[in-house]
């Protein structure tokens, strides 16, 4: 009765019940350069098969983390603009309740987590997911012994059938913690760094715990430019990307020249 | 039915019935004894004879996922000098055996071990992290000193792990063990 009793009073403003640590991204757009080095490692570190012509014709081909372009500005004055898009870890996950097997959940460190083997492969939670963030396999992986020698060990490789998507590369995650443990300690700031964060040359993603008030990521977080990524569908995402507005970005181009280089990333 | 077709058929029963109780028996004393190795390695003779401690040749077992076999390297530091030809090893299948470990070093062919305890591919097993709470090799191994023949003495399958998981507070969320 009184289990029954502290469940009824939790904090539903949370899903799930917190243990003092929210796995968060933040994402300096006004920093990234396009160079796609993030989705290059992330395809390496998780076992991504790769993604041959006739894959990316049909439309199927698997990037956790990809580099959306767009165009900022009117011709002749049309800048290029990136944005790194992955699974947002939403706090409010579309994709979640949608899964009849309970093979997408959320964990208590904010991660959502998707787990191979009790995945059906209904694909619900794709159709689900306003990010186009999870991936379906649609064909076994033919792997030779030499294919098999790039595998990285800690990561399972998917099978057909299932769905996959970005894991915050939760193995990265677990060795940190255990490798801490052997020596009884806790796990740190700066710890742990997913393959992407590891690889961006610009210091654009920043990985940490968003509950840690010291951490950067968390203070980032609560930088002016901050906002996420369809934030009025309430999916509450712990991915938080940081934008300045450009109100010259439809100017032609020596209006405005000296202007954007010392206007400076927080006076939007 | 001619005699001759019941004679067939008799035979031919025979033959199955035979053939059945010979694959019942070698599954029985495979399953009892585990899988034959290319070397008919004694833990009985390193562990309870000669009171080697596991971690002596399984050394990565206290520092990462992987307890890890040695290599003949490793097994040649000893038995450079407790080889086939020295003489208090009398035992004439001690020395066969050994004799096999050698010709492997000077041949430079590693040993094709056969493996005992698998795991399907969507787990990660962390020895390190046991071993640091404080658990035996024995509590899932079992007593392998008294193995001759290394046998899996636990399922080991999930409600196994989550179990013992829940028994010593260990967390058991799904992405502890698949990732």
């Amino acid at each position: 009765m009184k289990q029954a009793a502290e469940g009824t009073e939790q904090d539903t403003s949370k899903p799930v019940a917190s243990i003092g640590r929210r796995w968060g991204m933040v994402v300096d757009l006004d920093r990234c350069t396009g160079c796609q080095a993030c989705v290059v490692a992330c395809h390496a570190e998780n076992n991504i098969a790769l993604n041959l012509e006739d894959v990316v014709l049909q439309q199927r081909a698997i990037n956790w983390i990809r580099i959306e372009r767009y165009w900022e500005g009117e011709y002749p004055n049309v800048k290029a603009r990136f944005l790194p898009m992955f699974c947002q870890h939403c706090n409010n996950a579309p994709c979640e309740p949608v899964c009849p097997v309970y093979a997408t959940y959320h964990n208590q460190e904010g991660l959502n987590v998707q787990v191979y083997n009790r995945c059906i492969g209904t694909r619900y939670c794709a159709n689900n997911c306003p990010y186009h963030a999870r991936f379906f396999n649609f064909w076994e992986r033919d792997l030779d012994d030499t294919h098999r020698e790039y595998l990285n060990p800690e990561v399972t490789v998917r099978t057909k059938g299932i769905m996959e998507k970005c894991t915050f590369c939760v193995q990265r995650i677990r060795r940190s913690e255990w490798e801490r443990r052997q020596a009884d300690e806790e796990l740190q700031e700066g710890d742990v760094q997913p393959a992407c964060v590891q690889a961006c040359p610009t210091d654009t993603l920043v990985f940490g715990n968003l509950e840690d008030e010291n951490s950067r990521v968390a203070q980032l977080a609560e930088n002016k430019r901050h906002y996420r990524v369809m934030e009025n569908l309430g999916t509450d995402t712990n991915v938080i990307y940081l934008k300045k507005v450009d109100p010259h970005a439809s100017e032609t181009a020596p209006a405005h020249a000296g202007t954007a280089a010392d206007s400076g990333g927080n006076s939007a | 039915m001619t005699p001759r077709t019941l004679r067939i058929t008799i035979g031919a029963l025979v033959v199955v019935l035979g053939l059945l109780i010979i694959g019942a028996v070698t599954w029985v004393t495979q399953a009892a004894d585990g899988p034959k190795q290319p070397i008919e390695f004694m833990h009985t003779v390193h562990v309870e004879q000669n009171d080697i401690d596991c971690v002596f040749c399984h050394r990565n077992v206290e520092t990462g996922a992987e307890a890890t076999i040695p290599a003949i390297e490793q097994c040649m530091m000893c038995h450079q000098i407790v080889n086939n030809e020295n003489p208090k090893v009398t035992n004439p299948l001690h020395q066969a055996e050994i004799a096999k470990l050698v010709a492997h070093w000077e041949n430079k062919e590693p040993i094709d071990w056969v493996r005992v305890h698998v795991m399907p591919d969507h787990v990660r097993f962390v020895h390190a992290a046991h071993i640091k709470a404080g658990f035996d090799c024995a509590t899932c191994h079992g007593d392998v000193g008294s193995m001759e023949r290394v046998k899996q003495v636990r399922s080991l399958n999930m409600g196994d792990c989550v179990a013992c998981h829940r028994e010593n507070n260990a967390p058991t969320d799904c992405t502890i063990c698949h990732r």
